[in-house]
């Protein structure tokens, strides 16, 4: 079982290698360097989609974890899906760290600073990883789906703080801009065309990636059922009795 | 252009990162469907 129909995803992920390929090229050379950050201000083209993928991929994972939770809508499709977009959740966020601290560097000064926005994205970074920790623990996977949904869904309380966190305290991080309507210099058009491409880009990426973790969550739930029936056929095969003498003196 | 060594790694990086985590996946599927095909 797929997400996706294997020629649309088969599209889909050359469509993505092209608009990737196509950011590179406009956020390296095409866009303009920053008058005030100079060329440093490129990464921004990665860092802001990163997050805001992040923010969608745990969207996403609180969304299938209600639904698995819900009893009319209970089903693993819901837990399978909140697990893969879990793991891309966790690969964005730390994109957004690493890349936050590339940036940072040469503009604040320093690589990391206990600001509101940065640890705030550093625990989210941190739930989640706990939250995939948790979906290895071995369970039933009725078990193991309820209580990582109720996991997901706490973890997702820490979005909207990160989202929030530069309105709510004084932070070196700036402030939202792109929907800020308070500020008054808009950003130059190549700019705000290559920084929504890049959202549109790293989106695409999300949604393919996200078909394919899927697809490889159905594999590993098939393998571990088919595991298990192995397991209980082998014990029933077994001699009656064959521990105790085994045990006997 | 200035900065290079920050913009550049970070430019790389991002793609070394996605581009071996959709070689990951596939490995991982692989893997899993011939244990499973050997079942």
């Amino acid at each position: 079982m797929t997400l996706l129909p294997r020629p649309v995803s088969v599209a889909l992920g050359w469509f993505t290698l092209a608009a990737l390929g196509a950011l590179a090229v406009l956020g390296l050379w095409v866009a303009p360097s920053d008058a005030v950050q100079s060329d440093a201000q490129r990464l921004m083209y990665l860092h802001v989609p990163a997050a805001w993928l992040a923010y969608l991929a745990f969207f996403v994972t609180a969304i299938g974890s209600a639904l698995y939770l819900w009893p009319r809508t209970r089903a693993m499709v819901w837990d399978h899906v909140a697990g893969a977009s879990a793991e891309l959740g966790v690969i964005f966020t730390g994109l957004t760290l690493v890349l936050g601290s590339l940036w940072g560097r040469p503009i604040w000064g320093v690589w990391w600073a206990w600001d509101a926005r940065l640890v705030t994205t550093a625990v989210l970074f941190f739930l989640y990883l706990g939250y995939l920790a948790l979906r290895r623990i071995p369970a039933d996977p009725d078990t193991r789906a309820k209580r990582s949904a109720i996991a997901a869904l706490i973890a997702f309380v820490d979005v909207p703080i990160v989202h929030f966190s530069v309105s709510w305290w004084r932070t070196l991080h700036q402030e939202g801009t792109v929907f800020n309507s308070e500020l008054s210099p808009e950003i130059e058009g190549t700019m705000a065309f290559t920084l929504w491409f890049g959202v549109l880009a790293f989106t695409l990426l999300y949604v393919y990636l996200l078909s394919k973790r899927y697809e490889l969550a159905v594999v590993e739930d098939e393998l571990e059922e088919a595991e298990l029936e192995l397991a209980i056929a082998e014990r029933i095969s077994e001699p009656v009795g064959s521990a105790v003498v085994r045990g006997a003196p | 252009m200035r900065y290079a060594e920050y913009v550049v790694t970070g430019w790389v990086l991002t793609g070394a990162v996605l581009g071996g985590y959709r070689l990951w996946l596939a490995a991982r599927t692989r893997r899993a469907r011939d244990l499973f095909a050997r079942r």
